[in-house]
This record gives C-alpha cells, structure tokens and sequence, in this order.
C-alpha cells in the first residue's frame, strides 16, 4: 500500500484515525502495532513472519543484555547474535542471487539462483532493529520491556516501508507519552500534503519522462542530460515526498520523527551533500561502522579505507547491484578527494563548488539508475556525446518544453527559496493573517490534485520501496 | 491567528478527507464508464487464497480507482492541471489542436512494421496464388495532419508510407495511395477515424485501382446522438460532440451483411445497426464495429468478383461503399482471428484482397496481429 494511493488515502488511514483517537491512551500503541501489522501484510502477508522473528529477536535481545549487564562477554554474544540473525535474513532475502550471479561468473558454475522476492522495507526495519540493539547494548538506552511498543516501534507504518530511519533512542520517550493538539495535527497536515504532492505531482509526472527517454528511438545529448536532471529530481521529489509523509503521518499520530532531508541540491561540497540527502541512513552508517571502525582518529590510509567500506556498504544497501556498488565507490573517491584538498577551495566560489556538487550527483544518480553494467557504460559516455550522438533530437526538445513549467516548479522547489518566502510572509502581522486564511485553501486544493492525479494514473510504486 | 489556524487547517482538511471517505465507502459502484469506454473494477471476492497471495489487494487497489466518487470530475481537474497548469504538451499521450482530439502517434515500431510485413508474406504464400489480385493501401492517422504545425511528436509520414511502397514492389503488391485525398476535416474531432461521408472519394479510388467502379450518389443520414469519440473520454476536459452520419443509396440498401461465428454459423446484421448509435462506441454503427469475419453480400452488383479486406476498424466505414464494385465483400480482423487457419473460413480463389490498415495499427501490431 502506498501513502498517495486511494486505498490509504480513503480506506486504511482513516480507518487507523478513528481508531487511534477513540482508544484509551494505554491502548494506542496497540492499534498503531496491529494496523501497521495490516499495512505491512497488504501486499501478502507471506514475509511478515520474518518481520515479526526479527522483532522477537531484537526484543529478547534487548531483555537479555540488561540481564547480562556485568558479563560483558555474553553481551557481545547476544549482540552479535541478533546482527546475525537480522543481517542474515537481509543477506539471504536481498543479496543472495547477487552473490550466486558472481560466484557463477566467477567459477564458471551454474548454480540457479533463487529469485526470492525482496521483503518490503527489510532494509529499513533491519537497521531500526540493529540500532535498538547496538544502543542498549552501548548502555545508550534502557531495554523496552513492553514488546508491543517495541513492536510498535520497529513496524509503524509511516516509516516502516521507506524509511526514514527513525532510531529507537529518538523515540523511546515519545512511545511512552506523547501529545496530540491541533497544532500538531495541523503542521502533520501540512507536512503530509506537501510530501504527497512532491510524490505525485512531480516525481511521478517526470517518471512518465523517463519513460518516455527509455522508449525513445531518437537519442540525442540533450536528451540524455534531460533524462539524468529529470531522474535526479524525480528521486529527490520521490524520497524526500515520503519521508515528509512519513514525517506528517507522525505529527498527526504525535510522534516526531527527526528530519531526512535538508535541500541537498544546493550543497557546496559532496560532503555536505551526504549531511543533507538521506540523513537518517547517512548517520546510521556513521554511528554504527564508521565510528566503530575507527573513523578520523586513526592514521590517514585507514582513515581512507573506513570511508571505502563505509560507502561501499552504503551503495550496497540500496540495491544488491554492481552499479550501486559503484555508485558509493564514486562517492567514497569523491570524499577522500574533498578531505585531501579539495574543500579548501571548495569555499573559494560558491558557484564552482555547487556547479562540481551538481555535476557528480547527476552523474551519480545515472549510475545509480542504470540498468545493468551496459547501462552506464552507454549512459554515461552518451551524456558526453559518445557514439556520434547528435547534439539534440525532435523528441528531446519537445519533452523538454513540454516539461519545462515541472522543471523550472521542481528546481525551485528543491531550494529552500519557498520556505524562506513562506517563513518571510508569515513573520509580518498581515502577512500572518493572509498566510492562515490562504494556507488550508492551497493545501485543500493540493489534496484534491494529488487524488485527481492519483485517479487518473496507473499504481505508481515509490523508488525506495525496492530498498 | 496562531491559535486558531490549526484549528481551522485540520477541520478544513479533515472535512475533505472525510467526505471524501464516506463517499469511497459508501457509494454504489458503477459497472461501466462512458467516458472511458471501460468496464470498472468491481469489489474483489474474498477467500484466503486471495489474500495470502496478494490478488485481493492488488485487485481493491485497482478497484478503489476506478469506484472513486466523481472519477471523471477527478480526471478532468487532472488535465486541467497537467494541459493549463503544467502547460504539459499531451496528457497520458492525448493532446488537442485545431479543433480536433488525437493521441500522439510515436514513436515508430520497428518490430510491429518486420511483424506486419512477415504477417502478410504468410497470408500471400498460404492462400493466394496467381488467380489473385493483391493491393495495399494506408490510412494516415490525424496525427498526420496535426502533429507537426501543432508541435508535437510524430512518425515520420513520409518514410513509413515509403517503407510500405518498397514493400509492394518487392512483393508485386498493387500500393493504392489514398494520403491525398484526406484532410483533418474528414476525421471526427475526437475520435481516431474518418467519417464516412468524407470518404467517397478514397473508396472510389480503392475501387478504381482495383478495377471497378462505384457511385458517388448517396443519402447523407445524420444522426441525433452527440458522438462523443474515443477520445473525448481520454481528453477528460469537457470537449463539443461530433456527429456521426452514415451513407444509403439503392444499393447499399439491397445488401446483406452476416457474422461468421464458427466453420458452420454465421447471423444475420444490418450494414448499419441504428442501434449502436446510443451504445458506448456510436462508430460500431457500421458493420457493427469489431468482429473478426464479416461478409457482405451485394445481389445487385454487376460484377460477379469477390473483394477480401484485410482490415482494422476504418474499414467498416468504407467497406459498405466498396462493396457496391463487387459481388461480395469479406473483412477478416487478424487481431481477433488468427491468419494461419483462414482457408477454413474463407475461398480466396479468385478474389482481390485488400490489405486496408491505418498507420496506427500498423505502427502496433506486433502484438495484436495474430
């Protein structure tokens, strides 16, 4: 089920509200653990009997290391234990064919492979467990012991198929007690309208250009950069939408999940890009096998190799592909290069700094897109002109005026200039009063977009679902 | 101000959202959309099977769509916001210019152009020999006319029809070239075809490069029901109706049509079924739209030659007209009826065949044409 489609919108939230609101406040993080328990099983209930053995796992674990709380050699085995059981299950589920592929390549074998389906949010659900469990392992925080608002933790459904991945150290407080009023509600609204229309509006109309590029029989230059700022917004638009639904849907039942995106287009440096573009998976690698690996305090060749490892593993979460292995190869190369020299001048003009930032994400996320080993290795040389590629084709510049509006809304919309508009009109009285009469209108007609949009289209699943 | 706009934004918000929700919930499903042209979803059945394997999700899904309260009120806001808004040149493919509705024909299929060629290359060798005539000829989609002067994306014209013209030289094919008697103004404004009272010049020059003749002297009937076209529905904005008119004169009136159903039934219908004309697709008036083998029969004509006609659904407009060169005429759809059983059906000995196809279905055949 997806958060901009009907069945959510009209049938399985609303039913979670009334429900919610009408139980007694001991009662509600049962409800949220059984509808998202509904939510999770939507698309088949087949996996969630590993979501649920990962949870027990996690939950005993957390029992068992307080239990354990002066033998410290038995807490690391019951630590490592649960990795093992989660990053088993990931392994086994995610990555197993990838492994078979290469090891068939490699050996000349043919061992078949087993063409498992991907859990939904595995990836997301893996992780909120590994930190729980690495956080009280580090004595961070308490055990939970209430397996339902453990479970209720690690399966709600605002954040359990796509993230962000919201630490149990930032919640564990807000699980307990937390607080609904108006205010609350309003802003989880606003949020949740915002990420809905990111999702549908645009990063599924430039969806429809991508398509459009890949049925394309005329290649050309422009239409390959077209198709590389198009894909690099889509994502954005996509990710960032759902984790501001994530956001808003959490408002609105009182939780405050932190932040997963802070406009990374306008970053000056790769490095403050990563501060900005997935935040919650960018700061789970650091605290969980950054740091633990040793990370800047050690000497340089380490230090550099930390940083190999650290984004080797996060291109390979987000896809059990070579080219996302390459892709956070590009970006450790990247990083290394920035911390030897590069950042120096990367202050010296601002323009350069992000025209180099702009320039390798859309690369990067050519890379990330591509289809097979053979996908960027024509992708990336055709942006170039590689091939005797004309410099531009009939369909390339009728895509591009016929999304020029959606380009010019979506780069502007990827800067915090309407934020900073919003935030300017609203700190005047009048400004304050014409933005409160004006703000339920926009966002009413919003709503009604996004279901026009949702109506008309076909099912159109978020890109990180497959993650 | 700050106290009471959240206030306001949630019941504001809240009051769509539930409406919106008691609407889903409780309204009475359709089973058929006009405008789309499709039968709706209807609410999946239950059983365990279904839902442990994900069917009866993935059919709600669909069906929650297709059921919302004022779909069409929905689709319409989209292609305001996508055509006025987003000033996009086509929604979901559809665009609109020079008073005329058509859907963006691109780009070329290579594959659907080897499948057709290799489609009629079989039909040639299995039934037809040297008592057969064989001619070819190409409806230009609207886009033909459209496209270019409106900006929009479309095949190369030129080269597709040069494509098919080499092909009947190298297979001694007859090509009738009828492109420069159409003009936008012979197409309805939102549908994909011609109309028939602008197409008797194409049928008489069908009929005269394959040696016969007809008569150019018809009774123009105009129907009362707005013809709202297969693309009026898709267009979504609200868009004036066509009308559809249809074509008599002492011979049409003479003929006889049937439908064959299988080697030994075949039922009796009229040239023009009157009553299709408040059904969803007025354009099935004609030979009753899309069947997979019909004949019809002229007991009035001066030749006693048969005609076969390959075809899509233009040919059942120009087909009534046609047949008054010939003894009978019979139209074989290969996208409902498989070309490689046909002589079960049919006795090609001596008839000319026609391959009749617009350059939309010729463009996407490759998985229709069996």
């Amino acid at each position: 089920m997806v958060f901009s489609g009907i069945p959510f919108l009209f049938y399985f939230f609303p039913a979670v509200l009334i429900l919610y609101f009408l139980v007694p406040k001991i009662c509600k993080n049962g409800v949220l653990l059984l509808t998202s328990l509904v939510f999770y099983s939507w698309g088949g209930p087949s996996y969630l009997i590993l979501m649920l053995i990962s949870i027990t796992a996690g939950y005993t674990s957390g029992l068992l290391l307080e239990k354990f709380d002066h033998r410290q050699p038995l807490r690391r085995v019951v630590m490592w234990a649960v990795a093992i059981i989660d990053l088993g299950f990931l392994a086994y589920f995610k990555y197993a064919d990838f492994f078979i592929e290469n090891f068939n390549v490699v050996t000349g074998l043919s061992i078949p492979l087993l063409r498992l389906l991907l859990p939904i949010g595995i990836s997301f659900y893996t992780f909120q467990i590994l930190s729980y469990t690495i956080d009280v392992y580090r004595r961070d925080v308490p055990a939970q012991r209430n397996p339902i608002d453990l479970a209720a933790y690690v399966t709600m459904f605002p954040q359990l198929i796509a993230g962000p991945i919201v630490r149990y150290s930032d919640i564990a407080v807000q699980l307990k007690s937390r607080t609904h009023t108006f205010q609350k509600t309003s802003d989880g609204i606003r949020r949740l309208i915002v990420g809905l229309s990111k999702k549908v509006l645009i990063a599924d109309t430039f969806g429809k250009l991508i398509v459009a590029f890949r049925d394309s029989n005329e290649p050309s230059v422009l239409f390959y950069w077209i198709y590389a700022i198009a894909f690099s917004l889509q994502i954005y638009f996509d990710f960032s939408g759902y984790s501001d639904m994530a956001i808003g849907l959490g408002k609105i039942l009182g939780f405050e999940f932190l932040e997963n995106f802070n406009y990374p287009f306008i970053s000056k440096s790769v490095t403050e890009f990563w501060r900005r573009w997935h935040m919650s998976l960018g700061s789970w690698f650091r605290d969980y096998v950054y740091i633990p690996l040793g990370g800047n305090r050690c000497n340089k060749p380490r230090w550099f190799f930390n940083i190999l490892v650290v984004w080797m593993l996060t291109g390979f979460w987000h896809g059990a592909a070579w080219n996302f292995i390459f892709w956070g190869l590009m970006f450790a190369v990247l990083l290394v290069i920035e911390k030897l020299f590069l950042l120096k001048f990367m202050g010296q003009s601002r323009v350069f700094s992000r025209i180099y930032v702009l320039f390798f994400v859309l690369i990067s996320f050519v890379i990330f897109n591509a289809d097979g080993q053979s996908g960027y290795w024509s992708d990336i040389p055709a942006l170039f002109g590689a091939g005797n590629l004309p410099l531009y084709s009939a369909d390339a510049l009728y895509y591009l005026k016929s999304f020029a509006v959606l380009f010019a809304l979506a780069l502007i919309g990827a800067t915090p200039l309407p934020k900073k508009l919003y935030a300017r009109i609203k700190s005047t009285r009048g400004g304050e009063i014409a933005v409160g009469i004006a703000e339920p209108l926009v966002l009413a007609v919003l709503l009604l977009t996004v279901v026009a949009f949702a109506v008309d289209s076909s099912f159109s699943p978020f890109l990180y679902f497959r993650f | 101000m700050k106290k009471i706009q959240p206030i306001v934004q949630t019941v504001v918000i809240g009051a769509i959202v539930l409406s919106l929700t008691l609407a889903c919930w409780f309204h009475t499903p359709q089973a058929y959309s006009i405008s789309e042209r499709s039968e709706l979803k209807q609410f999946p059945e239950w059983s365990s099977e279904a839902i442990l394997s994900g069917k009866f999700m993935e059919e709600f899904e669909e069906y929650a769509a297709d059921q919302f309260p004022m779909r069409d009120t929905f689709r319409a806001w989209k292609a305001f916001v996508a055509g006025k808004i987003f000033l996009q040149s086509d929604n979901n493919g559809v665009y609109e210019a020079f008073g005329h509705i058509s859907e963006t024909e691109y780009p070329e299929s290579v594959d659907s152009f080897t499948h057709a060629k290799n489609t009629f290359d079989r039909i040639m060798a299995n039934y037809l020999n040297d008592t057969n005539r064989v001619y070819l000829s190409i409806i230009p989609d609207k886009n033909a006319f459209m496209a270019d002067e409106s900006g929009h994306l479309s095949l190369d014209y030129d080269a597709f029809y040069q494509k098919w013209r080499d092909y009947c030289h190298e297979t001694d094919v007859q090509y009738i070239d009828i492109v420069p008697l159409l003009e936008l103004s012979d197409y309805y404004r939102t549908d994909t075809h011609w109309k028939q009272e602008c197409i008797v010049d194409v049928a008489q020059t069908l009929a005269e490069a394959m040696g016969t003749t007809i008569p150019d002297d018809y009774v123009t009937h105009i129907s009362d029901t707005p013809f709202y076209g297969v693309y009026s529905g898709r267009y979504a904005l609200p868009y004036d109706a066509d009308t559809l008119c249809y074509l008599t004169n002492e011979a049409i009136d003479g003929m006889t049509a049937s439908e064959r159903l299988d080697l030994e039934n075949s039922r009796e219908m009229p040239i023009y079924d009157l009553e299709k004309l408040q059904g969803p697709d007025p354009y099935e008036t004609y030979l009753s739209g899309p069947l997979s083998l019909i004949t019809v029969e002229n007991p009035n004509a001066s030749s006693d030659k048969n005609l076969i006609v390959f075809r899509d659904s233009f040919g059942s407009s120009v087909s009534p007209l046609l047949a008054q060169g010939y003894k009978s005429v019979t139209l074989v759809d290969i996208r409902y009826l498989s070309s490689r059983n046909l002589d079960a059906f049919l006795d090609f000995e001596g008839s000319d065949v026609l391959f009749l196809y617009s350059t939309m279905v010729l463009n996407s055949c490759k998985d229709t044409f069996k």
